[in-house]
């Protein structure tokens, strides 16, 4: 590689120059690192506890609608392949909001692993957006491994806008009734990039629900694949589980494997899961054009409603606002034309 | 207005229109008629600009430009309008968004700058106010869960804020209620101006009876078997089509 675009100013500025949503605060992770520990009023702390990695911790019993930012961001400091663990513990009947952000600032072969154990004492209540830009040579691969307890509720909305292979994989054990846990995700590919789901959804106990709701949109010779298993054990009456995978194919190249999977031992649940891939509806672009909308237009409209009622889930209505933006930019193209795409942070 | 001379078209190597002639002239409402798969809809379609239907011979004169060179949004920005017999659905584009994006797409075709929201709004209510929609419509995806005669009235609703100069209503009439045919035979008659014309197809002469055709075209198998005047209409009502095709 030749010429590598570097970016001068310290990297914390250059985010939070990016304003961060009202209400949300930010903390970094520099190739693994933490830069910072945090601490916010409602008691939610954020450290590195020596280790590469954050640590963050949600006290019992608050409450807040405030939301944490965690940048995870790599750049040439250390281009080496890089591999830690994080945590969220969520205390008991806590509420809280994180939104985890990953980037790459320079143009090197990253190749980032990372693990992020997930446990949500009894009747808390977790939304985690995670919002994933990063360079073509970049491959990042992250493992959130999530054990709830009863009547807690976790919701992960994944939003997977670029990089050359972006690995996504969940692991949720609903280990007590009461258990709710959503997991949601958008992936766009294009050009040779890649994007894997794995997903493992295992109900050991009876009365508890998961929802899974994942729609991608490839084009060039993009990949993706979305394993998706649900496994609900002997004991686990009373399960609702579902799942959908639906993917739209803008090329002839593009691909996508999913392969959905129901594990059931118990008898009385209610299960389903679906996954789909289509092209664009001729029909309908032929009948926004005739309304003077132009085709490039109406291709794009219809790609921002096929993922419509995915970033819908996102709770924090700013938040929404600005990923419906990143994703009509990224969806317009204009990503690629852009050196500085990973700048685009919530 | 429009004059269409030899126009051939077919899909998939079947041939649909077999010649058709037409001319239409500011000022006027032109309705055809014919019996089902003459090519009525084909015929829409191919002026609209659909290109899954290939002209295989014949020209199109619209306005003083050649029609068929250009792509189905530039003719509905030069105000040519499709209502469509099966409008279709669009989850997730809501009317409102797709009514803006059409509309300003149209205005900076004529150098216009976009609509404010205020502005927009304003014609919007309007519009919807004329074919008597409920503004409960304007945030639903395009006629999605819309039933067969709503999706009728959105088409009209449309053309009421395009204001088109050619609108070509493929059987909007059908599946409306009495009530819903009036409406929309009346916001049709609204927007009549004598610099813009219609061409109206329908199975009804009952529809005729709001919109009055000045000439009514019956289309057989490809080709135009019959030009007359409104009393057309009535005899196709009363005889069908035999008497025409075996003439
Ligand atoms: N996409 C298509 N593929 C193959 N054949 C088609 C296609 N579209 C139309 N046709 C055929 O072309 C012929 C004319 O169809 P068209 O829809 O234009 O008829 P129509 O006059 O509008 O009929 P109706 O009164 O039932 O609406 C029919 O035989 C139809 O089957
Ligand atoms: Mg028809």
């Amino acid at each position: 590689m030749e010429t590598k675009f570097k970016y001068t100013p310290e990297i914390p500025e250059v985010f939070r120059c990016r304003v961060p949503l009202p209400g949300t605060s930010q903390a970094f992770l520099l190739n693994g690192v933490l830069t910072e520990e945090y601490r916010d009023g409602a008691g939610v702390v954020v450290l590195s506890e020596g280790e590469m990695g954050f640590r963050i911790a949600v006290p019992a019993g608050s409450s807040s609608n405030d939301s944490t930012q965690i940048i995870t961001v790599r750049d040439n400091k250390d281009t080496s392949p890089i591999t830690f663990s994080n945590s969220i513990s969520l205390g008991a009947n806590s509420s809280s909001n994180f939104l985890l952000c990953t980037h790459t600032l320079t143009l090197d072969e990253f190749i980032t692993e990372s693990e992020i154990n997930i446990s949500a004492e009894e009747g808390s209540n977790c939304q985690i957006v995670v919002m994933q830009n990063e360079h073509n040579f970049s491959s990042h691969k992250i493992k959130f491994n999530i054990v709830q307890k009863r009547d807690s509720f976790v919701r992960i909305n994944l939003v997977t806008l670029h990089g050359a292979k972006i690995e996504n994989i969940i692991d949720a054990k609903l280990t007590e009734p009461g258990a709710l846990c959503e997991l949601n995700g958008i992936y766009l590919a294009d050009g040779k990039q890649q994007i894997n789901t794995t997903i493992n959804m295992n109900h050991l106990v009876p009365h508890c629900n998961s929802r899974q709701l994942f729609k991608g949109i490839l084009d060039n010779e993009a990949r993706a694949s979305f394993s998706g298993k649900i496994v609900v054990s002997k004991d686990a009456q009373k399960t609702e589980a579902y799942q959908s995978n639906h993917n739209l194919l803008l090329s002839r190249q593009a691909k996508v494997y999913a392969q959905p999977q129901l594990e059931i031992y118990a008898d009385d649940v209610k299960c389903s899961h679906g996954a789909t891939s289509g092209r664009l509806d001729e029909n309908a672009l032929f009948y926004m054009r005739s309304r003077g909308i132009g085709a490039a237009e109406a291709k794009l409209l219809q790609q921002i409603a096929f993922v419509y009622d995915v970033l819908e889930k996102i709770n924090n209505e700013q938040l929404r606002n600005r990923l419906q933006e990143m994703v009509e930019s990224r969806l317009r193209g204009e990503f690629s034309h852009c050196a500085n795409c990973s700048m685009n942070c919530c | 207005m429009l004059t269409i001379k030899g126009l051939h078209a077919s899909i998939d190597g079947k041939e649909i229109l077999k010649g058709i002639d037409l001319t239409v002239k500011a000022g006027e409402v032109h309705a055809i008629m014919g019996p089902n798969g003459s090519g009525k809809s084909t015929l829409s379609s191919v002026l609209a600009g659909r290109e899954t239907f290939e002209v295989t011979a014949g020209e199109v004169e619209y306005n003083g430009v050649k029609l068929l060179e250009l792509d189905a949004e530039e003719r509905a920005r030069m105000g040519l309008f499709l209502g469509f017999q099966y409008p279709v659905e669009i989850p997730g584009v809501s009317n409102v968004n797709f009514m803006k994006t059409a509309i300003n797409e149209k205005r900076k075709y004529m150098n216009l700058p976009p609509l404010t929201a205020a502005e927009f709004l304003k014609l919007m209510r309007e519009k919807m106010a004329v074919v008597e929609m409920d503004s409960s419509f304007s945030s639903r995806g395009v006629n999605v869960g819309f039933s067969g005669g709503e999706k009728k009235r959105n088409e009209i609703f449309q053309m009421a804020m395009l204001e088109p100069t050619l609108a070509i209503l493929d059987e909007t009439d059908s599946g409306l209620d009495i009530d819903a045919l009036r409406i929309v035979a009346s916001g049709v008659n609204k927007l009549k101006r004598p610099d813009n014309a219609f061409i109206v197809i329908t199975h009804y002469q009952r529809l005729l009876d709001y919109i009055v055709p000045d000439i009514v075209h019956v289309l057989y198998d490809g080709r135009i078997i019959k030009t007359a005047g409104k009393e057309l209409a009535l005899e196709v009502e009363e005889r069908g089509y035999d008497w025409l095709i075996n003439a």
